[in-house]
């Protein structure tokens, strides 16, 4: 809307920042240590946003703490990388600026927030054998936080539904083995930490967030959405959101910088603009694309449409979260031994313990002849060994085997109840069942990565993720669509500013996070990626709207 | 195992409480994230709840069997987690008040921390199930029955010790809940409203 100057602002500040996730917080962070006076608009009512429920994990290349753990880094090896993952659908300019500056954005946030950063020496890249790829030591965890910290706050940090309640480090999950020994994990200690108000992952790197902006005085908006943009004289001046039943005009004197997060729970946008269905997306529901919507009504370009964070999303009948169904990102199920996952016709179609973004591409391949896509709806298949080992969303060895999972003694039966090709799925699992023995998978190739792994059981032989399918009773669970947030939005410049088509940056407009044009395109670097080009570029849109003059 | 006891008071008699506590039909639909039940037979019934574990919710199925049974005076049950590891049980007890008795006693005072804790259960269960019931008259006022809920739930598996620790602090706001959820609607039911009297 066009500003008129008889309007009255009920609130005055040099930026306004919309979204509290590492992006929004990071901006605030940045644009306050440019002597800005900052507000900071969170439509749901809690803080912390999609990095809140997240892994909570920063992707940095060139890091300072993996070199005190003696793993070497270059800017160009990460150059290389990101640039092959990206497949052609972001700037070359953009991936520069953002690995180039997320060192310095790290040590930034260190500086500023109670977070103390460490290495995850044994967490690889997503590709680690492409090349720039690395074993390990670009992902950052953020260890645990206490809430206690954040005194009155403490109830307004978002907790994550599957991450919220277990205070572990990604480090201590590592080394706990919380895929392959789940009956391991120290529960009465888990039990302490929760009691005493310890989070981990995305609470702990949002949870210090938090501290750092209320120790600048800083109190984000609850509750305070915003819906449109004002602008005067071609330039954004400020922010009309809706805080309960109040109207507000927000003025900004020196830009207003976008962090609300993607679109995946706006099934319209998701249908208009998505390469594939996301019918399970993973993150808060609060994600509807608010922010793309103001950007676009400025005419802002945009870029990387059609991607996101892809992810499998399993569910629980009747868990919710936020009053809508919980959909869990799945990243272990399928890639521990004895399971494989299937389409209609009972034939395995992806490498299953790949990284879930790459993986969810194969789900959505399309049979132009049947004109179909081949491999939806599909199944993870599990085995009695593996329920007897492994854990599986909310269940845990020792436990009742769920309602939820289908059963049956043997797997003609299971294919039957699915609506599987039995022929199909018997046909596979004795070919699995051959590589399981023989540890290799010239199929798909499963099994072969230091990345998956990671994700599989060390000591299952003679492949940590090749387990033969064989001991009844059998089971299944569909495998949904999901996403933990879209990637595309507005075009961005080297300092987060949005751009229109013809190139030009709209003045006093900014945009990081999973709003904007996604750096890394098609692909997913490594654990933390989203978050690291999100803080990244929040950092730059801060210290960029904060230098500007009033 | 975590077991929480809350009593409340109300002026009507213990036979009327008695009628309508009796039949669990009654106050089945009472229960904090009720479903639905199905009453197997005169002793078993099946109680599908929604429950909040920390920061989800989740449905639970709870088998309750009918252990005590004493007219006007008790009904004690056991609960059995039909899909989920979760064991406990509870007790409805009706005793008669004259209207000079004490309120009920108060709850042991427990240390700050758990004090604290229980306040943070209750705001969260007040957010996500309501303020609770709007009570009629004050439940100290006049000679009646006093209604206490006992409630016990212990997680088992290896989970257990976790979910114990989310399972406690919300055990208190349950049981205040359906206690008085009973009172309110019996009161709503046989107490006169303030609006009668003021028509009258």
């Amino acid at each position: 809307m066009w500003f008129r100057k008889s309007h009255k602002w009920q609130l005055e500040v040099d930026v306004v920042v919309i979204g509290s996730g590492a992006a929004g917080a990071v901006a605030a962070l940045a644009a306050h240590a440019g002597k800005a006076r900052v507000a900071v608009l969170e439509k749901t009512d809690k803080f912390g946003g999609t990095t809140a429920v997240s892994g909570g994990v920063v992707w940095v290349p060139c890091n300072r703490h993996m070199a005190e753990l003696g793993i070497t880094d270059t800017l160009d090896d990460a150059v290389a990388y990101v640039t092959r993952l990206a497949d052609g659908r972001s700037e070359p300019a953009l991936i520069r600026r953002y690995l180039e500056t997320a060192p310095e954005m790290i040590e930034f946030v260190e500086g500023a927030t109670p977070i103390a950063f460490k290495a995850l020496g044994r967490y690889p890249d997503y590709h680690p054998e492409f090349e720039g790829g690395r074993p390990g030591g670009r992902s950052l965890d953020p260890g645990l936080f206490d809430t206690n910290q954040l005194g009155a706050w403490k109830d307004r940090l978002r907790r994550s539904p599957v991450f919220g309640m277990t205070a572990m480090s990604v480090s201590e999950a590592t080394d706990w083995g919380v895929f392959s020994k789940p009956s391991a994990l120290p529960f009465g200690l888990l039990a302490k930490r929760f009691k005493q108000g310890l989070v981990c992952y995305g609470g702990a790197l949002s949870g210090g967030l938090l501290k750092a902006l209320l120790d600048r005085g800083i109190e984000p908006m609850l509750g305070a959405a915003a819906d449109e943009l004002l602008v005067d004289d071609d330039r954004v001046v400020g922010v009309r959101a809706r805080q309960g039943d109040k109207d507000l005009l927000i003025a900004a004197r020196r830009g207003v910088i976008l962090a609300s997060g993607g679109f995946e729970w706006n099934a319209d946008l998701c249908r208009r603009f998505l390469g594939g269905p996301v019918t399970h997306p993973n993150s808060p529901p609060g994600n509807e694309g608010d922010g793309l919507r103001m950007a676009m009504a400025l005419g802002a370009d945009l870029g990387n449409m059609s991607e996101a964070w892809w992810c499998p999303s399993l569910q629980v009948p009747g868990e919710e979260y936020d009053k809508r169904p919980l959909h869990r990102g799945d990243f272990a199920t399928r890639s521990l031994p004895h399971s494989v996952i299937v389409n209609r016709r009972g034939q395995r179609f992806v490498n299953e313990a790949h990284n879930y973004n790459d993986l969810m591409k194969a789900f959505f391949a399309f049979d132009p002849v049947a004109y179909e896509r081949s491999n939806l709806p599909a199944w993870i298949i599990v085995d009695q060994q593996y329920l007897d080992r492994y854990a599986l969303m909310t269940y845990v060895p020792g436990m009742p085997i769920p309602e939820w999972l289908v059963r049956a003694d043997t797997l003609d039966e299971l294919a039957a109840t699915i609506g599987v090709d039995p022929r199909g799925l018997a046909a596979t699992v004795t070919r699995f069942n051959r590589f399981a023995v023989e540890g290799v998978d010239p199929d798909f190739r499963r099994g072969e990565s230091l990345y998956d792994h990671f994700y599989g059981d060390p000591e299952h032989k003679p492949n940590p993720n090749l387990g033969a399918i064989e001991k009844g009773p059998f089971y299944a669970i569909e495998v949904h669509p999901g996403a933990i947030g879209t990637k595309g939005g507005a075009r961005t410049d080297r300092d987060a500013r949005v751009l229109r088509p013809d190139g030009t940056a709209i003045a006093g407009l900014y945009a990081a996070g999973n709003v904007m044009a996604g750096v890394t395109g098609a692909g997913y670097p490594g654990a933390g990626a989203t978050i690291g080009a999100a803080m990244t570029f929040g950092y730059l849109a801060g210290r960029h709207a904060a230098a500007r003059e009033k | 195992m975590p077991e929480v006891e809350y009593s409340t008071r109300m002026a009507l008699s213990r036979e009327l409480v008695w009628e309508f506590v009796k039949d669990m039909n009654n106050w089945a639909p009472m229960l904090t994230g009720y479903q639905k039940h199905e009453i197997v037979d005169d002793t078993d019934s099946v109680w599908t709840l929604k429950g909040d574990v920390g920061i989800l919710s989740r449905v639970v199925r709870l088998k309750a069997h009918v252990t005590e049974w004493l007219d006007r005076d008790r009904v004690a049950f056991t609960l059995e987690g039909l899909n989920e590891k979760v064991d406990g049980g509870g007790l409805l007890v009706m005793e008669d008040v004259t209207a000079d008795a004490p309120p009920a006693p108060a709850p042991k005072r427990r240390w700050f921390g758990r004090r604290f804790l229980d306040w943070l259960a209750r705001r969260m269960f007040r957010r996500m199930h309501g303020a609770g019931p709007m009570r009629l008259a004050a439940p100290t006022a006049a000679a009646g029955t006093r209604l206490t809920f006992t409630l016990r739930m212990e997680a088992g598996g290896p989970t257990g010790p976790l979910v114990n620790a989310m399972l406690g602090p919300a055990l208190l706001p349950a049981a205040e809940d359906l206690a008085n959820k009973i009172a309110a609607h019996l009161e709503r039911e046989h107490l006169p409203r303030a609006d009668d009297d003021a028509a009258a």
